[in-house]
């Protein structure tokens, strides 16, 4: 199995590390400018393309890490051409457009798979499976957080253009849709509120989205591009008739470091500091490759990508308008 | 300083009563209560005269009254004291409505007497020293708050809490004027629209009312807030359950827990038996039997009750405007009948 990489930034990057833990082949990878692609190819001992219809010829499965208005354009072409895709999240920028994808990979009978790799953490796993085996009863309230500082990049920052990102709404807080939607099931209504809705020019953006799930259940989800770096913060409290389950990564993070500071430089996207035996992102990827292989299902499904595309974008409406957003009941998978 | 209180309905009396008797030149008259064998209780267990009606409590000529009794009735009461000419420290929220809320500052108002409304969160040693510090500058501008005031539900003997006419609402109206009110208090401007969701699905079974709650607030200049404001914490919940925030500025963000300040117990199921401080903003822990086993948690903040009630003394004493008043009492029940507005419409509701 030939793998395809589309964009060698941080997700890209990630993803051939894990892709090489599989036995697929990272057959190339595809950045811009072209040249970008040389050394991580090399790395990789895989061949740097210049045009996607280049990389889609090499491969059988293209894995898209592209930023986010590029998704909908390179996920139709690959399937149109009989590949597989992965798809980094959010799946599009737009619902149409998340639409379009699915039909695309339908009509060409190809995989799709939307990585959303929030439920690959073991924390959220963990909730989950609490949650389907009743141990808090029936979840009532719920509350995610995912708290961190403005995403940086080193030239042409397209996390910060909403354009193409989306913003806080869709591109942070697209995780917790996910979750919070995976918990408590489908969603009917969204209100959001965000800081750049009313003051464009904030240096940091923070975003509040209260859910009403079709079960009754009420999630609220805060994501957060507004503290000073290196914090990343991510926590839960999901609230039943019969208990509640509490995560807080800096309360649970294993390791506490007090050294005096030299010159530290914080990374450019702010990542969790549990580790563990095997990454989320390897677990991600290992299941995408045994789905390709055994046509099995994965544990979180392109029909799932796409509700969280629509939860997120009735956010952004909802932050726009200042409306709560009524959603039509959707059909979803998901395990 | 003559004192006394109308009703003990409210589990917030037995808190007072301590916090009064540890204040020199304080002589509390007595009680009355509507509820005469609760309010009998309430005397015995408090060595208190008991008196059988509001109006012989109120012809023993007290300079003020705290008013604790089931919130429908705090306008009634309220009317009294006032026609009485006597000063008035009355429990939150201020009354079960706007309509109730504003004839109770109008009568104060009117008979030139000291409405207080108990806002315990306005003496937090913690709340307060983060807006000492965002006023001066060093915390950056507000661009929003995320926040919680949560608890176990009130416990059977205090039933009211969860009755509708008596307490004017659910999990709302008992948790959300305390944050209204901070957040008011820190930003120096009043909500706009509020926006509101709630459910029933926590102790669906033993109640009418709204158990689980998220509502969201607008402030004039566009900075916006949430409470989750639900009873959702468990019998095994290790306290009554509390109110925290974390408040986001252009230059990051404070997280304020303002009943951190506790020892874990682990192991010792008598530990907590009657040594709950009067700081607690319920202690229903005691009233749970079931929620001894686990760990507990053993506040030793700075006592907030305590320092709200000597604010109300020392405003009488010097005859000025208490840091709480009425008026904040009534923006925050404004905001509290928004919310349950937005909850029947489904949209968000201009105040």
């Amino acid at each position: 199995m030939k793998i395809g990489i589309i964009g060698t930034g941080f997700m890209g990057t990630t993803h051939a590390g894990a892709w090489v833990k599989t036995g697929a082949n990272i057959a190339g990878f595809l950045a811009d400018p072209p040249s970008e692609a040389e050394p991580i190819a090399k790395r990789y001992g895989a061949k740097p393309y210049s045009t996607l219809a280049e990389l889609i010829q090499a491969t059988d499965v293209v894995d898209i890490c592209s930023p986010t208005h590029l998704h909908a354009q390179m996920a139709t072409t690959a399937a149109k051409a009989g590949r597989h895709v992965v798809c980094e999240k959010p799946l599009a920028l737009t619902v149409a457009q998340g639409e379009t994808i699915l039909e695309a990979c339908r009509e060409a009978n190809v995989k799709l798979f939307v990585a959303h790799v929030v439920r690959y953490f073991p924390e959220y796993a963990l909730a989950a499976s609490q949650v389907r085996a009743g141990k808090i009863g029936k979840v009532a309230t719920a509350e995610y957080r995912r708290l961190s500082y403005r995403p940086k990049k080193p030239v042409g920052n397209w996390f910060l253009d909403e354009e193409k990102s989306g913003g806080i709404l869709l591109d942070l807080m697209i995780h917790d849709f996910d979750i919070a939607r995976w918990i408590a099931g489908e969603v009917v209504s969204v209100y959001a509120k965000k800081v750049s809705s009313f003051n464009k020019d904030s240096p940091s953006d923070y975003g509040q989205v209260i859910l009403i799930h079709a079960s009754g259940a009420l999630s609220h989800i805060s994501g957060a591009w507004a503290y000073p770096p290196p914090v990343f913060r991510t926590g839960f409290e999901i609230a039943g008739d019969g208990g509640l389950i509490r995560h807080d990564s800096e309360a649970e993070s294993p390791i506490e470091v007090s050294l005096r500071q030299g010159k530290g430089e914080a990374p450019d996207v702010g990542l969790p500091a549990s580790p563990l035996a095997e990454s989320p992102y390897d677990l991600e990827i290992a299941d995408f490759y045994r789905c390709l292989q055994k046509g099995t299902d994965p544990l979180v499904c392109a029909e799932d990508g796409l509700a969280a595309l629509k939860i997120a974008c009735a956010a952004m409406e909802s932050a726009r308008t200042g409306k709560a957003i009524t959603l039509l009941q959707q059909k979803g998978g998901g395990r | 300083m003559k004192l006394a209180f109308m009703s003990a309905a409210h589990v917030h009396a037995d808190a007072y009563v301590s916090c009064l008797k540890s204040i020199p030149d304080v002589e509390i008259l007595g009680i009355a209560d509507h509820d005469a064998e609760r309010g009998k209780a309430f005397a015995s267990r408090y060595g208190l005269p008991f008196f059988e009606n509001y109006d012989a409590l109120l012809a023993q000529k007290p300079d003020g009254v705290l008013i604790t009794s089931e919130n429908s009735y705090h306008k009634a009461l309220s009317l009294k004291a006032a026609e009485a000419g006597v000063h008035i420290l009355c429990e939150k929220p201020l009354a079960t409505n706007v309509k109730d809320a504003t004839a109770i500052v109008r009568a104060a108002r009117e008979a030139k007497i000291l409405l207080m409304t108990a806002f315990p969160m306005r003496f937090s040693v913690p709340v307060r020293g983060v807006r000492d510090e965002l006023l001066q500058g060093k915390l950056g501008n507000p661009l929003c708050f995320n926040a919680s005031n949560q608890g176990q539900l009130p416990p059977k003997d205090r039933a009211w809490f969860t009755d509708p006419v008596l307490a004017g609402g659910g999990a709302i109206i008992d948790h959300v004027v305390h944050l209204a009110d901070v957040m008011r208090w820190y930003l120096g401007m009043e909500v706009v629209e509020v926006y509101a969701a709630t459910n029933r699905i926590f102790h669906a079974h033993e109640v009418k009312i709204e158990t689980g709650a998220m509502v969201s607030l607008q402030f004039e200049s566009g900075v916006f807030a949430t409470i989750n404001c639900s009873w959702s914490r468990p019998s095994t919940w290790p306290s009554w359950g509390g109110l925290s925030f974390d408040l986001i500025t252009d230059r990051g963000a404070v997280h304020v827990d303002a009943f951190k300040q506790n020892l874990t117990v682990f192991g010792a199921p008598s530990a907590h038996q009657g040594s709950a401080p009067a700081t607690e903003d319920h202690d229903w822990s005691s009233a749970h039997g079931d929620g001894g086993s686990g760990p507990r948690w053993l506040y030793w903040g700075s006592d907030s009750n305590q320092m709200m009630i000597e604010e109300f003394i020392t405003a009488i004493h010097e005859r000025r405007t208490p840091l709480v008043t009425g008026e904040d009492g009534l923006h925050a029940v404004q905001i509290v009948e928004a919310a349950y507005r937005s909850i029947q419409a489904g949209r968000p509701i201009r105040i």
